[in-house]
C-alpha cells in the first residue's frame, strides 16, 4: 500500500502482514510513516494505492458510513490515551463495548468492563474519572477499552510516549499478554530499550518505506536504530 | 447427553429488550446526563434561543390579533347602515328593502328601529351620556345592509342615497377611504411583521446553529474518540441531536410559558380594551401559541444540531 498527503509521499509500497498472537513493533524516525500506517489500518485515511485488509474487511474500499464495522475489529491505543473525560474508567470501557455491539446488555457490559479493568490491574479504579488517574493508569484504561470487545487487531501509537520507563515496561507486558490471547498487536514506538528487551518482531519504516522486517528473537541490540 | 454440546435457545425477546434498552440509554439517558454536564457550553445557545423564540411567540400572537382585527374591520366596513328619515312610511321602507335585497351584491339586510338604535348607542362606550342628553331619541332607524364584497359598498351606498326616505343629513355610514386607510395600515403592519418574523427566523437559525456548532466544537475530541472506538454514525450524532432537542425544548418551554403568561395577563388585565385591540386572542389561542413555540424550539434545536453534526463529521 501507498499513501500520499498531497505531493508528499508518506508511505511507498509497504507490504506488511500481521498475524494473530503476534506482537510487532513498528519503529522508525519521526516522519517515517508509522502513524500513517496505523491510520490506514484503522481506516482513518484511505491508501492512495494498494489495499488494506483487516480481519477479512477491505478497509481501502470501506465507505465512511461502514467504517464502524471495521473499528469494532480494531482496538486502538493512543499516546495521549484519548479517554472520554466525562465518563468514569468503567464507563469508558463499557462505552466502547456497547458502541461495538448494541446487543450487549448493561449488566454484561459492566461485567466485561470490570474483567477488562482487572486484567490491566485497575479493577478497583472503575469509578474514577480520567483526571483522577495517573498517566500509566489512564493508559491501562485505554488498553482495557481497546481490548474489551476482543478485537482481531490492536494498534498502539506511541503508547508509552508519555510514561516513565517502569510504567512503559508494565504497559508492554500487557501488550504481550494481549498478543498471547490471540490478537495481532502492532505497537509504534520510539522506545528502543523496550524493543530490544522484548525481542519481538520489529518492522522498520524509513521515509515511508519498509526497510527491515526482523522476526522475533532476531532483533539484536538494534544499535542501528538509534542512529537511523 | 453427557459430552454433547447443547445450543442454548435463542431468546429473541430478551435480545430485543436489550437493544431497545441500549438505544434508550444511548439516545436519551446518556444525552440528558451529557446535557447536564455540558450545560456551560450549551448555555449561550439556550439563552439566545429562548430570547428569539419568545420574540417569535409574541410577534406570532400579535400577528394573529392583527389578522383578526383586519377581518373584523373588513366585516364592519362592508356593513352599510342606511339611515332613514323619521317620517319614512313602512311601505317606502319595504320598497327600499326590496330594491336593495334584489341587488346580487347584497348578502342580507336587517332593519333597526329607533328604539334598537338607541339601545345600541347606549352600549357603545362614551355614547350613553349623549343618548341621555336629549329628551327625544336622536338615533334614526336604519336598514343594515351587509355587502358581499367590500369593494361594492360604494355602489350600494350610491343606490341607497337615491331613495327619498333616506336621511338627507347623514344618509349612510359609508366613509369613503376609511376602510382603505385601515387596510393600508394593517397591510403595512403585516408586511413589517412578516419581514420581522423572517429576519427573526434567520437570526434564530443562524445564532442557534453557531451556538450549537460552538458547543459541538468544544467537544470535538469526544466526537473523535467515539468514532475511533467504533461508534456508528447514528450513535455519535444521535445524542447530540437529542441534546439539541433538549436545549430547544427547554428554550421553547420557557419562551412558550412566558408568551402564554403574557397573553393571559393581557386578557385578564386589559379585559374589554384588550379584546378590542387584540380580537380573538383567548387563553386557548395563547396555549396554541405556546405549543407552537415549544415545537419550534424542539425543531430548531434538533435540526440545528443535526446540521452542525453532519457538517462537523464531514469535515
Amino acid at each position: 500500500m501507498s499513501h500520499s498527503y498531497g505531493s508528499r509521499q508518506a508511505l511507498a509500497d509497504v507490504d506488511l502482514g500481521l498475524h494473530p498472537g503476534e506482537l510487532t513493533f513498528l519503529v522508525g524516525p519521526s516522519g517515517a510513516g508509522k502513524t500513517t500506517l496505523l491510520k490506514l489500518i484503522n481506516r482513518e485515511i484511505r491508501p492512495t494505492a494498494g489495499a488494506v485488509w483487516v480481519a477479512g474487511i477491505a478497509a481501502h474500499r470501506l465507505q465512511p458510513s461502514n467504517v464502524a464495522q471495521l473499528r469494532r475489529r480494531v482496538g486502538v491505543v493512543f499516546q495521549d490515551f484519548k479517554l472520554l473525560p466525562r465518563l468514569t474508567a468503567l464507563e469508558n470501557v463499557a462505552f466502547a463495548l456497547q458502541a461495538a455491539d448494541l446487543r450487549v446488555s448493561g449488566d454484561e457490559a459492566r461485567e466485561r468492563s470490570v474483567d477488562a479493568l482487572e486484567a490491566v490491574g485497575l479493577g478497583d479504579r472503575g469509578s474514577a474519572f480520567p483526571t483522577q488517574l495517573s498517566g500509566g493508569q489512564q493508559q491501562r484504561v485505554a488498553i482495557a477499552r481497546a481490548v474489551v470487545a476482543q478485537p482481531s487487531v490492536l494498534i498502539a501509537d506511541e503508547p508509552t510516549g508519555n510514561l516513565d520507563q517502569d510504567t512503559a515496561l508494565e504497559i508492554m507486558d500487557l501488550f504481550e499478554d494481549i498478543a498471547a490471547w490471540g490478537t495481532a498487536v502492532l505497537v509504534a514506538t520510539h522506545n528502543i530499550e523496550i524493543v530490544t528487551r522484548l525481542q519481538r518482531r520489529v518492522v522498520t519504516l524509513v521515509d515511508g518505506r519498509l526497510v527491515r522486517d526482523q522476526p522475533a528473537g532476531q532483533t539484536g541490540r538494534m544499535a542501528w536504530l538509534a542512529t537511523s | 447427553m453427557a459430552g454433547d454440546v447443547v445450543k442454548a435457545k435463542f431468546r429473541r425477546g430478551h435480545l430485543v429488550r436489550v437493544v431497545a434498552a441500549n438505544l434508550v440509554r444511548c439516545l436519551f439517558r446518556d444525552s440528558a446526563r451529557s446535557w447536564g454536564r455540558n450545560f456551560g457550553a450549551t448555555a449561550p445557545a439556550l439563552g439566545s434561543m429562548t430570547l428569539l423564540l419568545l420574540m417569535a411567540g409574541l410577534v406570532g400572537v400579535t400577528g394573529f390579533a392583527l389578522h383578526n382585527l383586519e377581518q373584523q374591520q373588513a366585516e364592519q366596513a362592508s356593513l352599510l347602515h342606511v339611515y332613514l328619515r323619521d317620517d319614512a312610511s313602512d311601505p317606502d321602507v319595504i320598497a327600499l328593502w326590496d330594491r336593495l335585497a334584489a341587488d346580487p351584491r347584497v348578502a342580507r339586510i336587517a332593519y333597526t328601529n329607533k328604539d334598537k338604535a338607541l339601545a345600541r348607542a347606549q352600549s357603545v362606550p362614551g355614547l350613553p351620556e349623549l343618548a341621555n342628553a336629549s329628551e327625544s331619541n336622536p338615533f334614526p332607524a336604519s336598514l343594515d345592509v351587509q355587502v358581499r364584497n367590500i369593494n361594492d359598498v360604494g355602489a350600494i351606498d350610491a343606490l341607497a342615497r337615491q331613495s327619498s326616505i333616506v336621511d338627507p343629513v347623514v344618509p349612510t355610514s359609508y366613509d369613503r377611504g376609511a376602510y382603505q386607510r385601515i387596510q393600508a395600515i394593517l397591510f403595512g403592519l403585516a408586511v413589517a411583521g412578516f419581514a420581522f418574523v423572517a429576519l427573526l427566523g434567520f437570526v434564530a437559525v443562524t445564532v442557534t446553529m453557531n451556538s450549537i456548532k460552538a458547543a459541538i466544537h468544544s467537544r470535538r475530541d469526544e466526537i473523535a474518540i467515539m468514532q475511533l472506538v467504533g461508534a456508528p454514525r447514528w450513535m455519535v450524532r444521535g445524542p447530540f441531536v437529542v441534546e439539541g432537542a433538549i436545549t430547544g425544548g427547554v428554550a421553547g418551554l420557557v419562551a412558550g410559558g412566558v408568551t402564554f403568561g403574557l397573553a393571559l395577563a393581557g386578557i385578564a388585565g386589559g379585559s374589554g380594551s384588550f379584546s378590542q385591540f387584540a380580537p380573538g386572542v383567548t387563553a386557548a389561542v395563547a396555549a396554541v401559541a405556546a405549543g407552537v413555540v415549544l415545537g419550534a424550539g424542539l425543531a430548531l434545536g434538533s435540526g440545528s444540531s443535526l446540521l452542525s453534526m453532519r457538517r462537523h463529521m464531514e469535515s
